[in-house]
């Protein structure tokens, strides 16, 4: 853990809080994550681990604390301009838009870092935007179906469009929440298969409840419990933590 | 979209508009004027469309806007002196001027909330425009014929009151909206519009400021129906508040569903079919209301999504 630390994070929160009313999700929370890691957080329902993301693409403003990136205090930033630093954010649930076809679902944020300036927003070279379109369903295996319409996919293969989109916006912070929710036992070995390749270019920040997943693809762990980290470290130590057993993996 | 899809909706596109210029040489008299007045409501028609079809915001008070050009316009000319060319900027102006202020107040609501907030906006309009009667003779209007210079065209001097001028007027302003709405769903902010209608959230993380997206498309939408107030005004010279009453912000509400929704040529279906409904109904009988209620619920039974939108989902999913 020391050893994270001490090289520059690209990613870094000082002492955020989020209160809902009464509830505190997140409380006093210092998160590093170095810069090309796969970080997985885990954590029993309800330990904030969502909000904790979403604090950090900008969809929630903390109550305190800092968020850092690229040594850059980002805790003002609004959502539009993070993604413009890199930070991309897939929902848990679903999220896609249904009643469009998967070309326009990949173009929305495969256009965005071409529009810049006056006459890019009115006219781009539909070329140059459809070929990242491509690029990005290629990369998640989804060739070939780009004119159907995106709501009439399975559920597998909208997880995988939703990654598409997320990887046609350039991240160079993926923040995944919970991608294999729902998925079957074939599409969990390809999704992570996913992840390893999009990590040799970007860090991958994972919110997972599926363990396997998170021993087969997390470099380090990072465990929540009410709002709080409770322990970090590489999957064999977490597995072995005390108070980890206890809060999370119910032993 | 490819090369091959592009051509065929541009073929099309630009097929209606030859079309329409041609009509006016095989039209009678009668539906000559009647053509008219229905590509200038279109011209309406397709500006309601930008913010509803392709941003998903529901306005009840476009009336505004459309009295905002009208007033806009006539006023300067019955006033001032303005000649056509000025009225019409003037107008456009106010109109989108309007929807700017308009949009920062009202665009912090959606969904219901900004239906109603649009309703009150528009009430307070056409109340404003009954108040001030001294200077915009309230319901009673005025007309702007005597006031209205004609227009000097290469040595020729064209009257307001000649057909063929208030055809093609009519139609080069249609022409002018249609380019308009068809290059913005064509273009890359037409695609965070339509983002923005699907799921607005989403479009905000990957990077759309959906506030300023959905202010531009308030002003271009306001700006399209000024435009058409102004030209309407011009053309039909008469300037009354009736076109700021809530009738006339459920209008272009109506001609679009009964259209197609979100799509391009829907509005100018919708306004026509419309137009030669009432005209047609109140020929028969003096309950013309009644026969064009009926026909409308049995037309949006068969066509839920509007003529063209049905179209659209059944036969050419390529129509945008």
């Amino acid at each position: 853990m020391a050893a994270v630390a001490a090289v520059a994070p690209l990613l870094a929160t000082e002492a955020l809080c989020k209160r809902f009313g009464g509830l505190t999700a997140v409380d006093d929370v210092d998160l590093r994550v170095a810069a090309g890691e796969i970080r997985a957080v885990i954590g029993p329902n309800g330990a904030g681990k969502t909000t904790l993301v979403g604090m950090i693409c900008g969809r929630l403003a903390p109550n305190s604390g800092r968020i850092l990136y690229q040594g850059r205090d980002i805790t003002a930033m609004r959502p539009w301009e993070r993604l413009m630093l890199g930070i991309v954010y897939t929902f848990q649930v679903t999220s896609i838009f249904k009643g469009l076809s998967c070309y326009e679902n990949v173009a929305l944020p495969a256009q965005r870092r071409l529009m810049r300036g006056f006459a890019a927003r009115l006219a781009l070279g539909e070329q140059a935007v459809a070929a990242r379109v491509h690029a990005a369903l290629a990369a998640v295996g989804l060739s070939g179906i780009a004119e159907q319409r995106a709501d009439s996919l399975a559920y597998g293969h909208q997880r995988l469009l939703e990654l598409a989109m997320a990887l046609a916006a350039e991240p160079q912070l993926l923040i995944l929440d919970e991608p294999t929710q729902g998925l079957a036992e074939a599409e969990i070995e390809q999704l992570c298969g996913l992840v390893r390749t999009i990590a040799q270019g970007a860090t991958v920040l994972l919110i997972e409840h599926n363990m396997p997943v998170v021993l087969a693809l997390a470099g380090h762990v990072t465990v929540m419990d009410a709002g709080r980290i409770i322990a970090e470290g590489t999957p064999a130590e977490i597995e072995r933590h005390p108070g980890v057993q206890k809060a999370y993996l119910g032993r | 979209m490819n090369g091959h899809a592009a051509r065929r909706v541009l073929t099309l596109h630009l097929g209606v508009i030859v079309l329409l210029f041609l009509a006016q040489f095989a039209l009678p008299d009668y539906h000559h004027t009647n053509v008219a007045r229905i590509m200038v409501l279109a011209a309406y028609a397709l500006g309601y469309n930008i913010l509803l079809g392709y941003t998903g915001l529901m306005s009840l008070g476009h009336a505004m806007f459309f009295a905002a050009g009208m007033y806009g316009a006539g006023l300067p000319v019955y006033y001032l002196g303005f000649g056509a060319a000025g009225a019409l900027v003037t107008g456009v102006a106010a109109g989108m001027l309007l929807a700017a202020l308009f949009g920062l107040v009202a665009l912090r609501t959606s969904g219901v909330s900004f239906l109603i907030v649009s309703l009150m906006f528009a009430q307070a309009f056409y109340l404003a425009s009954l108040y001030f009667n001294e200077i915009t003779l309230g319901d009673q209007g005025f007309s702007l014929s005597g006031n209205l210079a004609p227009l000097e065209l290469g040595g020729a001097s064209l009257g307001f009151h000649e057909p063929a001028l208030k055809y093609n007027a009519a139609l080069l302003l249609f022409t002018a909206c249609f380019l308009l709405s068809l290059g913005l769903r064509l273009s890359p902010i037409g695609r965070v519009l339509i983002a923005i209608r699907e799921n607005e959230e989403r479009t905000r993380l990957f990077g759309y400021d959906s506030m300023r997206y959905k202010l531009l498309a308030l002003v271009l939408s306001g700006g399209l129906a000024a435009a058409a107030g102004a030209t309407y005004a011009l053309l039909f010279s008469y300037v009354g508040s009736t076109f700021a009453s809530i009738l006339f912000s459920i209008y272009p509400l109506l001609w679009r569903l009964l259209g197609g929704v979100g799509t391009i040529l829907g509005p100018l279906v919708g306004t026509g079919l419309m137009f030669y409904l009432v005209d047609i109904a109140s020929g028969i009988t003096s309950a013309y209301l009644l026969v064009v209620g009926v026909v409308l619920v049995v037309l949006i039974l068969w066509f839920p999504q509007g003529i063209m939108g049905t179209l659209r989902a059944k036969w050419l999913p390529w129509l945008p």
